[in-house]
């Protein structure tokens, strides 16, 4: 045990005292704040001049009821063809596009926008609703209602729902208050934050235990302490790294959004999206559920990082270079993919079977299982899902042992699929 | 004789290939011992059997008669032929750690160390950078790290390898010094000038077998003995005249300094010395007859050859 401490003292100090971890540890939470902000930044400043298109109506319905927006106004041109309208409206002539409606306006290709560059989806989407909102009122008054605009405006609806887990009670007040989006959010950010972890940390193994038998270290440290010392010693000091990181990560994070999101949410934002607002709210301030999903995170990325890690840490001892283990890494990295394939279903439906059998199988389910937890997941299933990828990882570090053990003195030549489980089976 | 380690017929196989084929040998308590043998020939492979890096198939290892334990590696220095350090640790820190795993309190491993550092001169290094070191000056922190534990048995694979002369003298000399005070020192080398100058027993090891063990000086005994060289002033015809049926004349003679030449001859064993030394007194103004010891780079050839 004196040995292991000793090891991961090492391996952690080696690390955390690099200039390339302290800047790659301060940067980080600047990126990812700039991708949080980038969406608004974009809202404001990320759109183009207003275009104008000029509208050719032969339909006589559209024309005057286009209404300008910010990404576009409209020019009516009466009494010309199409053609007229393309030849003067050209790329000289600094309008954006010309707005063809034919005659019969639901004929089919009978509205056609003929751009003189690139068009936008948001543009498109404007004109084409726009449209569409004109041509039903036009078919509503043909009904001949009285009063249609007062009745139009008091059916107007808007529904919001609120959900729960039904807790026996129906009273909203015990209640747990539930939110998909507020829990794709969250999955998807966790789903990713394991995947990450898992793959950049495990790598880390890997290299460390390549340059270790490259640079020849290993040779007298193996004297000093047993192979399964050095691999423990090693996994766990770059995990004891990664949780390091990871919490000044989310230190400074948190530092960042208490001072940054009162200023990037306007007072007005906050009011219109009042229900997902206050989910949010809700979740935020509830120090028990964080906690708890707090705790799952540590629980789940640390039994993830330590299966990937002793895998890798067999590779890397029975590779020479960083470039050879890219086979063993290649299929290493399958089941760590797959699980994000899964995990995008999963927040289709967070019960279904393949959700559920790829959070108890222990190389999917760290990542399958953190996207399924903002739903609400039954508690014994997430403490299955934690004794069977422990109890994995103990297994495959036993067997990533007796790799590493035969491995880190083998130089040369990549051992075979054959060889390796040689290794396996040697006294 | 009292041995502090004991290797009893012990096998050990890689994927396909016989590493260790039953070897056995005894390491006499203060010696310095010599493992030779040929590249491939499962040297380092019985000092990682020794080390408890890799287990025997057969075979017992015993250290002080009892059988090796973990905790023995405590009481053993091993400093590999392929030695690295970690290149981004300070000097000290490394040595620290080194020293720390081989189960010294903080303390202790830094009073020794700075005692070690200040001996072999490499003081005003302790807090440099490890890819900073010279060569040498690595050599040296691997060679502290071996030694700071005061195990009583030292092994050293290809000590001297690397080595510029004057360090490798200061080696030789902290080794015989560690001998002085009590320690077992094993050396594997192909080197054979060092296993002549600080070796007193030997094993050589051919193809996985132990195929010579002994004291040096015994083994040069037994496996020369019959080689002299005579110095004299008689022509080479005069000379095979006077000699006779005595002795085998090796090769041609030489002229040296002060007229004299120098003839290499062969003595059978049944054939009385005296009576030759007679001879050639009558005939040939004898001046020295002295015995040739073969060295042992020729034992080493002879033996893997099985010419010995």
């Amino acid at each position: 045990m004196r040995n292991i401490y000793l090891i991961i003292s090492r391996e952690y100090l080696e690390r955390v005292r690099k200039k390339s971890f302290i800047i790659v540890t301060l940067l980080m939470p600047l990126f990812m704040i700039a991708i949080m902000v980038a969406p608004s930044l974009m809202m404001l400043y990320g759109t183009s001049d207003q275009k104008q298109v000029v509208v050719v109506d032969h339909s006589a319905m559209v024309a005057e009821r286009l209404m300008a927006t910010p990404e576009v106004t409209f020019i009516i041109e009466e009494g010309i063809s199409k053609d007229e309208a393309c030849s003067i409206y050209n790329e000289e002539s600094g309008i954006f596009g010309v707005l063809y409606i034919g005659r019969d306006i639901e004929a089919r290709d009978s509205v056609q926008l003929i751009t003189n560059s690139s068009s936008s989806m948001v543009l498109e989407e404007s004109i084409a609703s726009q449209i569409e909102a004109i041509v039903e009122r036009e078919k509503l008054h043909a009904y001949d209602i009285d009063n249609l605009e007062e009745i139009l405006a008091e059916v107007e609806t808007n529904i919001e729902l609120s959900t729960y887990i039904n807790d026996g009670t129906g009273d909203e007040e015990s209640m747990e208050s539930t939110s998909s989006g507020m829990s794709y959010i969250l999955g998807l950010i966790l789903g990713m934050l394991l995947y990450m972890v898992i793959i950049l940390y495990g790598q880390m193994v890997l290299t460390s235990v390549v340059e270790e038998k490259a640079s020849r270290v290993i040779d007298v440290m193996v004297t000093s302490c047993t192979p399964f010392e050095l691999m423990m010693g090693k996994i766990l000091g770059i995990a004891a790294v990664a949780l390091t990181q990871i919490a000044i990560w989310a230190a400074l994070i948190i530092a960042a959004s208490k001072m940054l999101v009162p200023a990037l949410f306007s007072p007005e934002l906050a009011a219109t999206n009042d229900m997902m607002m206050n989910t949010v709210m809700g979740t935020l301030g509830d120090t028990g559920y964080i906690a708890l999903l707090f705790t799952y995170v540590t629980l789940f990325m640390l039994g993830g990082f330590l299966l990937y890690a002793s895998l890798y840490a067999a590779s890397g001892s029975a590779v020479d270079s960083v470039q050879d283990g890219q086979q063993f890494n290649t299929i290493i990295m399958l089941p760590i993919i797959l699980s994000i394939i899964v995990m995008m279903s999963v927040f289709n439906d967070p019960n279904s079977p393949i959700a559920f059998w790829s959070s108890m199988i222990p190389f999917t389910s760290p990542i399958v299982m953190i996207a399924r937890i903002p739903f609400g997941i039954a508690t014994w299933e997430i403490i299955v899902s934690l004794v069977v990828l422990y109890a994995t990882f103990v297994i495959t570090t036993w067997l990533a042992a007796k790799i590493f053990r035969v491995g880190i003195f083998m130089h040369g030549k990549r051992p075979s699929w054959g060889e390796l489980w040689q290794w396996l089976k040697m006294k | 004789m009292d041995a502090i380690l004991k290797i009893e017929n012990v096998s050990k196989s890689y994927t396909g290939h016989k590493a260790l084929d039953d070897v056995s040998l005894e390491v006499p308590r203060g010696a310095v011992y010599g493992l030779l043998g040929p590249n491939g020939a499962g040297k380092t492979t019985l000092i990682r059997v020794i080390t408890r890096i890799t287990m025997a198939e057969k075979g017992r290892v015993l250290l002080d008669g009892k059988p090796l334990t973990a905790e023995d590696v405590y009481h053993i220095g091993y400093m590999p032929e392929e030695r690295g350090l970690y290149k981004k640790m300070r000097v000290g820190e490394q040595a620290m750690f080194f020293a720390r795993l081989k189960g010294l309190d903080k303390q202790e491993a830094e009073r020794r160390l700075r005692h070690w550092f200040d001996r072999l001169s490499i003081a005003d290094w302790w807090n440099r950078k490890v890819e900073d070191l010279s060569k040498g000056m690595a050599q040296k922190v691997q060679f502290i790290s071996t030694v700071v534990h005061e195990p009583k048995l030292l092994i050293f694979d290809e000590p001297f390898s690397g080595f510029d002369p004057i360090n490798a003298n200061l080696l030789k000399e902290e080794i015989l010094g560690l001998r002085e005070r009590g320690a077992t020192v094993i050396f594997s080398t192909h080197n054979m000038a060092s296993v002549e100058e600080i070796c007193d027993h030997i094993t050589l090891i051919n193809k996985s077998r132990n195929i010579l063990s002994g004291s040096v000086a015994e083994i040069r005994r037994t496996a020369g003995g019959n080689n002299f060289e005579v110095l004299h002033r008689a022509t080479d015809e005069e000379f095979a005249a006077a000699i006779a049926s005595h002795a085998i004349i090796l090769g041609e003679s030489r002229g040296v300094v002060g007229g004299y030449r120098e003839t290499r001859i062969a003595i059978p064993k049944d054939e009385d010395v005296r009576l030759v030394i007679a001879a050639l007194n009558d005939k040939c103004q004898l001046r020295a007859l002295r015995e040739v010891m073969p060295s042992m780079n020729d034992i080493f050839i002879r033996a893997v050859n099985g010419t010995l």
